[in-house]
């Protein structure tokens, strides 16, 4: 198929998994166990997009707000929304990643890699320096994705199962909690 | 911004396809081949090529400065001449008025208003000093993917077009569903094709 009919076609897909990481995360207070890699703390925060519809029909709401419990995003879910985009913290071992990932496209947006000291001294540098520091970089935004894909790999393995509909049921239970039980 | 320092859009390509063999001479006859080209000279109204991740005005690429590693490290510069509408209109409108004054017409016709138009929008854009925008691209040689680091679309085509151009290969966004491609396997894949939109509510 077309990648620009896959677009429009499986757009659903990274709704769909953006929506089950925010209630995977909350499952256990915050924290994704990976396999092979262990626990990740995956916290959702000031920033979400949430979208229902398609073209024309299409309805979004932002929601924003530093100390917030996002209970008009959790509205959006009761009437029939899923995220499109949201503002993630992911830590794993000692690092600790900040961005934005939008689903449908899977793009990642304003990410702050954690700081190390190859990535932050800004003095001028010899090419051996400055080689090394592109390769961390590097390094650090390949973990991100490798973690992100790891949680993608979790979702999309529970979606293909059999067990997907125990794992709805308790998503729907989450979604019509009342937001002040949270 | 972003590959080097501080915070980084981004979204992912595969890379499709096998480089010849010695694929570092071929990457650094193709690099040199389809480097920028400066039109600040020129009367040109468009330019594209790789320059340096370090440094926008480096298009030599001495001491192959753009390999790190296992990656290939590039900046897709884009210089382009543009006049504002707004500019364009009010002197094609003087060009006109000065004409018909000239002339002595009570109106000018058809073509000659579009004759006035394009010889004001060319002498325009000679003078309009070229804007350059540039965008950083990080090529993983053993993954086969690239992190190109723009959310903008309009781009991404523009790199997938010029990125066959200069290295002969494809490249394809990783949207979730592609994605999901290359982590599942065997039965999962044929499931996930059927997979369709699920009712959180």
């Amino acid at each position: 198929m077309d990648l620009v009919d896959l677009i429009i076609e499986k757009r659903f897909l990274g709704q769909e998994f953006l929506t089950w990481l925010w209630w995977k995360s909350e499952e256990r207070g915050g924290t994704v166990s990976l396999p092979e890699k262990g626990d990740v703390t995956v916290v959702f925060e000031k920033h979400m997009l949430l979208e229902s519809g398609e073209g024309e029909s299409a309805e979004k709401i932002v929601c924003t707000g530093l100390q917030t419990e996002l209970q008009e995003a959790r509205t959006g879910l009761q009437m029939g929304k899923k995220l499109e985009q949201a503002r993630i913290v992911l830590g794993h071992n000692d690092y600790e990643y900040s961005f934005t990932l939008a689903a449908a496209l899977m793009e990642y947006r304003n990410v702050r890699l954690p700081k190390t000291e190859a990535t932050e001294s800004d003095s001028n540098r010899n090419p051996e320096e400055t080689e090394g520091m592109i390769l961390e970089r590097v390094y650090l935004f390949e973990e991100l994705i490798n973690m992100v894909n790891a949680l993608f790999l979790l979702f999309l393995k529970k979606r293909v199962s059999s067990s997907w509909q125990e794992e709805l049921e308790q998503i729907r239970n989450w979604v019509h909690k009342s937001p002040t039980s949270f | 911004m972003g590959l080097l320092k501080g915070s980084a859009s981004f979204v992912r390509f595969s890379v499709q396809g096998e480089l010849p063999e010695n694929p570092m001479d071929y990457i650094a006859d193709r690099v040199v081949s389809f480097s920028y080209n400066d039109i600040d000279d020129t009367y040109d109204e468009y330019s594209i090529g790789w320059v340096s991740v370090l440094n926008m005005f480096d298009s030599q690429f001495k001491y192959a400065s753009y390999v790190a590693g296992d990656y290939v490290t590039l900046t897709l510069r884009i210089d382009e001449r543009k006049v504002s509408p707004a500019i364009l209109k009010k002197m094609t409108q003087k060009e006109e008025e000065r004409i018909r004054l000239e002339k002595e017409l009570p109106k000018l016709s058809r073509s000659m208003k579009v004759e006035i138009k394009e010889r004001v929008r060319v002498e325009l854009m000679r003078k309009a000093i070229p804007v350059p925008s540039v965008f950083e691209l990080c090529w993983s040689l053993s993954d086969s993917t690239l992190l190109f680091f723009t959310t903008n679309k309009k781009i991404h085509t523009v790199l997938e077009d010029f990125f066959k151009e200069s290295f002969g290969i494809l490249i394809r966004q990783q949207i979730p569903y592609t994605t999901a491609e290359n982590l599942l396997k065997d039965d999962d894949l044929l499931t996930l094709d059927r997979l369709s939109p699920e009712l959180f509510v």
